[in-house]
Protein backbone atom coordinates (compact mmCIF):
# COMPACT_ATOMS: atom_id res chain seq x y z
CA UNK A 1 0.00 0.00 0.00
CA UNK A 2 1.67 3.19 -1.02
CA UNK A 3 2.52 5.85 1.34
CA UNK A 4 -0.32 8.24 0.21
CA UNK A 5 -3.11 5.96 1.14
CA UNK A 6 -1.57 5.17 4.19
CA UNK A 7 -1.90 8.86 5.39
CA UNK A 8 -5.21 9.54 4.52
CA UNK A 9 -6.26 6.89 6.09
CA UNK A 10 -4.96 7.55 9.66
CA UNK A 11 -6.40 11.31 8.65
CA UNK A 12 -9.41 9.61 8.37
CA UNK A 13 -9.65 8.13 11.17
CA UNK A 14 -8.64 11.10 13.52
CA UNK A 15 -11.04 13.36 11.89
CA UNK A 16 -14.04 11.17 12.52
CA UNK A 17 -12.66 10.69 16.22
CA UNK A 18 -12.63 14.48 16.61
CA UNK A 19 -16.18 14.76 15.03
CA UNK A 20 -17.47 11.79 17.83
CA UNK A 21 -16.08 14.39 20.74
CA UNK A 22 -17.24 17.75 18.77
CA UNK A 23 -20.93 15.52 18.36
CA UNK A 24 -20.96 14.78 22.07
CA UNK A 25 -20.31 17.78 22.94
CA UNK A 26 -22.96 19.62 20.79
CA UNK A 27 -25.88 17.06 22.59
CA UNK A 28 -24.03 17.72 26.15
CA UNK A 29 -24.68 21.81 25.67
CA UNK A 30 -28.13 21.16 24.05
CA UNK A 31 -29.29 18.91 26.77
CA UNK A 32 -27.83 21.79 29.45
CA UNK A 33 -29.27 24.82 27.89
CA UNK A 34 -32.39 23.58 27.79
CA UNK A 35 -32.48 23.12 31.82
CA UNK A 36 -31.15 26.48 32.10
CA UNK A 37 -34.04 27.31 29.49
CA UNK A 38 -36.29 26.03 32.19
CA UNK A 39 -35.15 27.49 35.53
CA UNK A 40 -35.04 31.00 33.50
CA UNK A 41 -38.17 30.40 33.03
CA UNK A 42 -39.40 28.95 36.41
CA UNK A 43 -38.16 32.38 38.35
CA UNK A 44 -40.61 34.57 36.41
CA UNK A 45 -43.44 33.97 39.33
CA UNK A 46 -40.98 35.39 41.82
CA UNK A 47 -40.21 38.41 39.55
CA UNK A 48 -43.49 39.22 39.10
CA UNK A 49 -45.21 38.92 42.77
CA UNK A 50 -42.12 40.97 43.91
CA UNK A 51 -42.85 43.57 41.31
CA UNK A 52 -46.02 43.86 42.14
CA UNK A 53 -45.43 44.77 45.85
CA UNK A 54 -42.35 47.23 44.79
CA UNK A 55 -44.65 49.25 41.91
CA UNK A 56 -47.35 49.72 45.18
CA UNK A 57 -44.71 50.79 47.35
CA UNK A 58 -42.95 53.18 44.89
CA UNK A 59 -46.39 54.82 44.06
CA UNK A 60 -46.54 55.54 47.82
CA UNK A 61 -43.41 57.14 47.34
CA UNK A 62 -41.99 55.41 49.55
CA UNK A 63 -38.88 54.39 47.34
CA UNK A 64 -38.07 58.55 47.23
CA UNK A 65 -35.65 58.30 50.36
CA UNK A 66 -34.54 54.67 49.84
CA UNK A 67 -30.75 54.53 49.80
CA UNK A 68 -30.65 52.02 47.04
CA UNK A 69 -32.79 54.31 44.51
CA UNK A 70 -30.19 57.11 45.11
CA UNK A 71 -29.79 59.33 42.44
CA UNK A 72 -25.93 61.11 41.96
CA UNK A 73 -23.84 62.56 39.71
CA UNK A 74 -21.86 59.53 38.07
CA UNK A 75 -18.08 59.53 39.68
CA UNK A 76 -17.59 55.50 39.36
CA UNK A 77 -19.32 52.96 38.24
CA UNK A 78 -19.12 49.25 39.09
CA UNK A 79 -19.93 46.80 36.23
CA UNK A 80 -20.52 42.93 36.97
CA UNK A 81 -19.41 40.80 33.78
CA UNK A 82 -20.60 37.71 33.10
CA UNK A 83 -18.65 35.49 30.85
CA UNK A 84 -18.14 31.59 30.60
CA UNK A 85 -15.73 29.63 32.47
CA UNK A 86 -14.76 28.29 29.37
CA UNK A 87 -13.99 28.43 25.37
CA UNK A 88 -15.15 26.32 22.80
CA UNK A 89 -18.60 28.55 22.44
CA UNK A 90 -17.96 30.56 18.87
CA UNK A 91 -18.03 33.85 19.36
CA UNK A 92 -19.82 34.25 23.30
CA UNK A 93 -16.90 35.22 24.69
CA UNK A 94 -15.29 37.63 22.22
CA UNK A 95 -19.26 39.61 21.63
CA UNK A 96 -19.38 39.92 25.75
CA UNK A 97 -15.72 41.27 26.00
CA UNK A 98 -15.84 43.54 23.46
CA UNK A 99 -18.92 45.18 24.77
CA UNK A 100 -17.73 45.41 27.67
CA UNK A 101 -14.47 47.50 26.16
CA UNK A 102 -17.05 49.24 24.43
CA UNK A 103 -18.36 50.36 27.62
CA UNK A 104 -15.04 50.67 29.37
CA UNK A 105 -14.15 53.45 26.64
CA UNK A 106 -17.33 55.81 26.59
CA UNK A 107 -16.11 58.02 29.68
CA UNK A 108 -13.05 58.31 27.91
CA UNK A 109 -11.47 58.04 31.37
CA UNK A 110 -13.53 60.58 33.39
CA UNK A 111 -15.33 57.91 35.40
CA UNK A 112 -13.76 55.52 37.75
CA UNK A 113 -14.65 51.97 36.78
CA UNK A 114 -14.64 48.68 38.96
CA UNK A 115 -15.26 44.89 37.76
CA UNK A 116 -16.74 42.66 39.45
CA UNK A 117 -15.95 39.28 36.77
CA UNK A 118 -18.18 36.09 36.84
CA UNK A 119 -16.47 33.19 34.56
CA UNK A 120 -12.85 32.42 34.33
CA UNK A 121 -12.71 33.98 30.89
CA UNK A 122 -14.04 37.45 32.02
CA UNK A 123 -11.33 37.43 34.76
CA UNK A 124 -8.41 36.95 32.39
CA UNK A 125 -9.20 39.67 30.53
CA UNK A 126 -10.33 42.16 32.91
CA UNK A 127 -7.32 42.12 35.11
CA UNK A 128 -5.04 42.81 31.91
CA UNK A 129 -6.87 45.66 31.57
CA UNK A 130 -5.93 49.26 33.00
CA UNK A 131 -9.00 51.24 32.11
CA UNK A 132 -10.40 49.13 34.86
CA UNK A 133 -10.18 47.42 38.71
CA UNK A 134 -11.34 43.84 39.49
CA UNK A 135 -12.76 44.18 42.48
CA UNK A 136 -14.03 40.29 43.01
CA UNK A 137 -13.59 37.72 40.74
CA UNK A 138 -16.11 34.36 40.39
CA UNK A 139 -15.83 31.24 39.36
CA UNK A 140 -16.92 28.07 38.47
CA UNK A 141 -20.81 28.82 39.50
CA UNK A 142 -22.70 26.05 38.87
CA UNK A 143 -25.55 26.02 36.35
CA UNK A 144 -28.24 26.36 39.08
CA UNK A 145 -26.60 29.39 41.06
CA UNK A 146 -27.73 28.86 44.58
CA UNK A 147 -28.86 31.92 47.04
CA UNK A 148 -24.96 31.68 48.75
CA UNK A 149 -23.48 32.92 45.89
CA UNK A 150 -26.02 35.14 43.90
CA UNK A 151 -25.78 36.90 47.77
CA UNK A 152 -22.05 37.15 48.04
CA UNK A 153 -21.99 39.15 44.41
CA UNK A 154 -25.09 40.78 45.43
CA UNK A 155 -23.97 42.08 49.11
CA UNK A 156 -20.78 43.35 47.26
CA UNK A 157 -22.42 45.92 44.66
CA UNK A 158 -25.12 46.88 47.08
CA UNK A 159 -22.46 47.61 49.62
CA UNK A 160 -20.19 49.81 47.53
CA UNK A 161 -23.08 51.73 45.96
CA UNK A 162 -24.69 52.72 49.62
CA UNK A 163 -21.34 53.76 50.82
CA UNK A 164 -21.06 55.86 47.79
CA UNK A 165 -18.03 54.36 46.31
CA UNK A 166 -19.74 53.78 43.31
CA UNK A 167 -22.50 55.54 42.13
CA UNK A 168 -24.47 53.02 39.33
CA UNK A 169 -23.63 49.75 39.28
CA UNK A 170 -24.65 48.08 35.81
CA UNK A 171 -24.71 44.01 34.61
CA UNK A 172 -23.39 42.75 31.11
CA UNK A 173 -24.38 39.40 30.15
CA UNK A 174 -25.72 37.66 26.60
CA UNK A 175 -29.39 37.75 26.69
CA UNK A 176 -31.02 34.46 25.99
CA UNK A 177 -33.85 35.02 22.88
CA UNK A 178 -33.62 31.92 21.27
CA UNK A 179 -31.62 29.07 20.37
CA UNK A 180 -30.46 31.12 17.63
CA UNK A 181 -30.36 34.07 18.61
CA UNK A 182 -28.55 35.57 21.32
CA UNK A 183 -27.26 38.98 22.23
CA UNK A 184 -24.63 40.65 24.50
CA UNK A 185 -27.20 43.26 26.64
CA UNK A 186 -26.24 45.56 29.34
CA UNK A 187 -28.98 45.73 32.21
CA UNK A 188 -28.99 48.92 34.91
CA UNK A 189 -29.07 47.53 38.49
CA UNK A 190 -28.37 50.31 40.91
CA UNK A 191 -29.38 53.23 41.63
CA UNK A 192 -32.95 50.26 41.82
CA UNK A 193 -35.57 51.47 38.72
CA UNK A 194 -39.17 49.57 38.79
CA UNK A 195 -41.30 47.95 36.21
CA UNK A 196 -44.95 49.64 36.76
CA UNK A 197 -47.20 46.51 37.24
CA UNK A 198 -50.25 46.24 37.53
CA UNK A 199 -51.63 46.19 41.53
CA UNK A 200 -53.56 43.85 43.19
CA UNK A 201 -56.56 44.92 45.49
CA UNK A 202 -54.94 43.14 48.52
CA UNK A 203 -51.60 44.48 48.46
CA UNK A 204 -53.17 47.87 48.41
CA UNK A 205 -54.85 47.58 51.55
CA UNK A 206 -52.04 45.34 53.34
CA UNK A 207 -50.53 46.95 56.30
CA UNK A 208 -46.75 46.88 56.53
CA UNK A 209 -45.30 45.56 59.30
CA UNK A 210 -42.41 46.31 60.40
CA UNK A 211 -42.62 49.20 58.54
CA UNK A 212 -43.14 50.04 54.43
CA UNK A 213 -38.94 50.73 54.47
CA UNK A 214 -38.14 47.75 55.88
CA UNK A 215 -40.18 45.82 53.53
CA UNK A 216 -39.30 48.07 50.94
CA UNK A 217 -35.32 47.17 51.27
CA UNK A 218 -35.85 43.72 51.32
CA UNK A 219 -38.72 43.73 48.32
CA UNK A 220 -35.86 45.71 46.16
CA UNK A 221 -32.95 43.30 47.87
CA UNK A 222 -35.11 40.30 45.92
CA UNK A 223 -35.63 42.36 42.81
CA UNK A 224 -32.11 42.58 42.44
CA UNK A 225 -31.21 39.11 43.43
CA UNK A 226 -33.77 38.09 40.62
CA UNK A 227 -32.29 40.20 38.32
CA UNK A 228 -29.27 39.47 38.95
CA UNK A 229 -30.10 35.48 38.86
CA UNK A 230 -31.67 35.87 35.71
CA UNK A 231 -28.82 37.60 34.06
CA UNK A 232 -26.89 34.37 35.33
CA UNK A 233 -28.94 32.15 33.79
CA UNK A 234 -29.57 33.66 30.65
CA UNK A 235 -25.58 33.64 30.29
CA UNK A 236 -25.38 30.18 31.00
CA UNK A 237 -28.12 29.52 28.27
CA UNK A 238 -26.63 32.04 25.52
CA UNK A 239 -23.12 29.92 26.51
CA UNK A 240 -25.00 26.36 25.93
CA UNK A 241 -26.45 27.49 22.79
CA UNK A 242 -23.59 28.97 21.09
CA UNK A 243 -21.50 25.95 22.56
CA UNK A 244 -23.88 24.00 20.78
CA UNK A 245 -23.55 25.61 17.49
CA UNK A 246 -20.36 25.87 17.28
CA UNK A 247 -20.00 21.99 18.11
CA UNK A 248 -22.42 21.78 15.63
CA UNK A 249 -20.15 23.52 12.97
CA UNK A 250 -17.38 21.09 13.97
CA UNK A 251 -19.35 17.99 13.11
CA UNK A 252 -20.50 19.33 9.91
CA UNK A 253 -17.13 20.45 8.86
CA UNK A 254 -15.55 16.91 10.38
CA UNK A 255 -18.12 15.30 7.92
CA UNK A 256 -16.96 17.31 5.02
CA UNK A 257 -13.85 16.39 5.71
CA UNK A 258 -14.35 12.96 6.01
CA UNK A 259 -16.03 13.17 2.62
CA UNK A 260 -12.65 14.71 1.26
CA UNK A 261 -10.62 13.09 2.43
CA UNK A 262 -12.25 9.14 1.21
CA UNK A 263 -13.15 10.74 -1.79
CA UNK A 264 -9.22 11.80 -2.05
CA UNK A 265 -7.81 7.90 -0.62
CA UNK A 266 -10.67 6.26 -3.54
CA UNK A 267 -8.58 8.30 -6.28
CA UNK A 268 -5.32 7.79 -4.67
CA UNK A 269 -6.27 3.80 -4.47
CA UNK A 270 -7.67 3.60 -7.98
CA UNK A 271 -4.27 5.76 -9.18
CA UNK A 272 -2.40 2.89 -7.18
CA UNK A 273 -4.34 0.02 -9.16
CA UNK A 274 -4.37 1.57 -12.79
CA UNK A 275 -0.38 1.98 -12.14
CA UNK A 276 0.17 -1.80 -11.26
CA UNK A 277 -1.90 -2.57 -14.33
CA UNK A 278 -0.08 -0.43 -16.83
CA UNK A 279 3.05 -1.56 -15.53
CA UNK A 280 1.91 -5.37 -15.72
CA UNK A 281 0.88 -4.76 -19.38
CA UNK A 282 3.79 -2.69 -20.02
CA UNK A 283 6.34 -5.44 -19.31
CA UNK A 284 3.99 -7.77 -20.77
CA UNK A 285 4.73 -5.67 -24.31
CA UNK A 286 8.03 -5.24 -23.40
CA UNK A 287 9.14 -9.06 -23.37
CA UNK A 288 7.39 -9.84 -26.55
CA UNK B 1 -56.78 29.71 52.08
CA UNK B 2 -54.30 29.41 49.14
CA UNK B 3 -50.87 29.10 50.24
CA UNK B 4 -48.06 30.14 47.47
CA UNK B 5 -44.75 29.73 48.05
CA UNK B 6 -42.66 30.96 45.21
CA UNK B 7 -38.65 31.25 45.06
CA UNK B 8 -36.53 31.80 42.29
CA UNK B 9 -36.86 28.05 41.32
CA UNK B 10 -39.98 28.02 41.01
CA UNK B 11 -43.67 27.90 42.45
CA UNK B 12 -42.79 25.15 45.70
CA UNK B 13 -46.77 24.67 46.51
CA UNK B 14 -49.68 26.59 45.50
CA UNK B 15 -52.50 24.95 46.97
CA UNK B 16 -55.53 25.31 49.69
CA UNK B 17 -54.04 24.56 53.45
CA UNK B 18 -56.20 25.68 56.91
CA UNK B 19 -53.04 27.86 58.69
CA UNK B 20 -49.08 28.61 57.65
CA UNK B 21 -47.10 29.72 60.23
CA UNK B 22 -44.38 31.81 59.25
CA UNK B 23 -41.35 32.83 60.61
CA UNK B 24 -40.86 36.70 60.82
CA UNK B 25 -38.49 39.10 62.68
CA UNK B 26 -40.95 39.58 65.14
CA UNK B 27 -41.75 36.33 65.90
CA UNK B 28 -43.35 33.05 64.67
CA UNK B 29 -47.03 34.06 63.18
CA UNK B 30 -50.03 31.54 62.60
CA UNK B 31 -51.97 32.64 59.62
CA UNK B 32 -55.25 31.18 59.23
CA UNK B 33 -57.98 32.22 56.29
CA UNK B 34 -59.93 35.31 56.73
CA UNK B 35 -56.29 37.49 57.85
CA UNK B 36 -56.07 40.72 57.54
CA UNK B 37 -53.84 41.85 54.57
CA UNK B 38 -50.39 42.40 55.67
CA UNK B 39 -47.01 42.51 54.13
CA UNK B 40 -44.47 41.70 56.08
CA UNK B 41 -40.43 40.46 55.96
CA UNK B 42 -39.89 36.35 56.64
CA UNK B 43 -36.54 35.58 58.14
CA UNK B 44 -34.72 32.48 57.56
CA UNK B 45 -36.08 29.37 59.55
CA UNK B 46 -39.37 26.84 59.64
CA UNK B 47 -42.27 27.28 57.81
CA UNK B 48 -45.16 24.99 58.71
CA UNK B 49 -48.31 24.28 57.05
CA UNK B 50 -51.22 22.62 58.47
CA UNK B 51 -53.31 21.74 55.53
CA UNK B 52 -56.87 21.13 57.60
CA UNK B 53 -58.42 21.61 60.36
CA UNK B 54 -58.63 18.51 61.86
CA UNK B 55 -55.02 17.89 61.32
CA UNK B 56 -52.93 17.60 64.29
CA UNK B 57 -49.25 19.46 64.97
CA UNK B 58 -48.01 15.77 64.19
CA UNK B 59 -49.38 16.25 60.96
CA UNK B 60 -47.77 19.44 60.27
CA UNK B 61 -45.63 19.79 57.07
CA UNK B 62 -41.74 21.61 57.32
CA UNK B 63 -40.33 23.67 55.11
CA UNK B 64 -36.82 25.05 55.71
CA UNK B 65 -36.58 28.85 54.12
CA UNK B 66 -34.29 31.47 53.54
CA UNK B 67 -35.50 35.19 54.07
CA UNK B 68 -38.06 36.93 51.80
CA UNK B 69 -40.78 38.33 51.72
CA UNK B 70 -44.79 37.76 52.93
CA UNK B 71 -48.01 39.02 51.46
CA UNK B 72 -50.96 37.81 53.07
CA UNK B 73 -55.15 38.64 51.91
CA UNK B 74 -58.15 37.22 53.44
CA UNK B 75 -57.83 34.19 50.94
CA UNK B 76 -54.12 34.45 49.91
CA UNK B 77 -50.67 33.68 51.69
CA UNK B 78 -47.98 34.82 49.24
CA UNK B 79 -44.42 33.69 50.51
CA UNK B 80 -41.35 34.96 48.50
CA UNK B 81 -38.36 33.61 49.45
CA UNK B 82 -34.69 32.98 47.62
CA UNK B 83 -35.25 29.26 48.71
CA UNK B 84 -37.64 26.39 50.19
CA UNK B 85 -36.86 22.82 50.64
CA UNK B 86 -39.67 20.43 52.02
CA UNK B 87 -38.48 18.36 54.55
CA UNK B 88 -38.80 14.86 52.31
CA UNK B 89 -36.36 16.60 50.35
CA UNK B 90 -33.54 17.32 53.09
CA UNK B 91 -31.05 14.39 53.64
CA UNK B 92 -30.31 14.46 57.68
CA UNK B 93 -26.88 12.87 57.61
CA UNK B 94 -26.28 15.66 54.34
CA UNK B 95 -27.38 18.41 56.13
CA UNK B 96 -25.51 17.24 59.17
CA UNK B 97 -21.85 16.97 57.40
CA UNK B 98 -22.52 20.99 55.45
CA UNK B 99 -22.91 22.04 59.24
CA UNK B 100 -19.55 20.76 60.64
CA UNK B 101 -17.75 21.69 57.70
CA UNK B 102 -19.35 25.06 57.58
CA UNK B 103 -18.78 25.01 61.35
CA UNK B 104 -15.26 24.47 60.08
CA UNK B 105 -14.84 26.72 57.64
CA UNK B 106 -15.96 29.33 60.44
CA UNK B 107 -13.26 28.53 62.79
CA UNK B 108 -10.64 28.46 59.86
CA UNK B 109 -11.68 31.88 58.29
CA UNK B 110 -9.44 34.60 58.11
CA UNK B 111 -10.93 37.71 57.19
CA UNK B 112 -14.40 38.97 57.63
CA UNK B 113 -16.04 38.30 54.32
CA UNK B 114 -14.92 34.70 54.74
CA UNK B 115 -16.42 34.36 57.94
CA UNK B 116 -19.82 36.19 57.02
CA UNK B 117 -19.93 33.51 54.70
CA UNK B 118 -19.18 30.71 56.89
CA UNK B 119 -22.09 31.74 59.30
CA UNK B 120 -24.74 31.93 56.89
CA UNK B 121 -23.82 28.67 55.78
CA UNK B 122 -24.46 27.64 59.43
CA UNK B 123 -27.73 29.55 59.56
CA UNK B 124 -28.76 27.91 56.40
CA UNK B 125 -27.81 23.98 57.63
CA UNK B 126 -28.82 24.54 61.07
CA UNK B 127 -32.13 25.19 59.44
CA UNK B 128 -32.22 22.25 57.16
CA UNK B 129 -31.29 20.08 60.09
CA UNK B 130 -34.24 21.31 62.47
CA UNK B 131 -36.53 20.71 59.45
CA UNK B 132 -35.16 17.30 58.74
CA UNK B 133 -35.05 16.46 62.58
CA UNK B 134 -38.91 17.82 62.86
CA UNK B 135 -39.75 15.08 60.59
CA UNK B 136 -38.13 12.41 61.78
CA UNK B 137 -39.82 12.76 65.32
CA UNK B 138 -43.23 13.27 63.78
CA UNK B 139 -42.92 9.98 61.78
CA UNK B 140 -42.58 7.94 64.97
Amino acid sequence: MPASIRTLRSRIRSVSSTKQITRAMQMVAASKMRRAEEADTASAPYVKAASEILSYLASQGETKDHPLFAKRPIKSRLIILVAADKGLAGAYNNNLLKRYVEELKKDDGKIKNDTITVGRRAAQFATRLKDTSVIAVYQDLPDRPAGNELRAILDTATNKFTSGEVDDVDLIYTAFNSTISQEVTMVHLLPAGFTETPVSEEVREAEYEPNAQEVLSSVVYRILGSQLFQALLDARASEYAMRMMAMKNATDNANELVDDLTLEMNKARQGAITQELAEISGGVEAMK
Amino acid sequence: MQLELITLLGVKVSEPVYEVIIPTADGEIGVFPGHEPLISIATPGILAVRRQKIDDDDHLEYFAISGGVIEIAPKRARILVDEADAAPDIIEAESRAALEAAMQLRDQATNQVELEKASRLIDRHSIRLKVAELRRHHRR
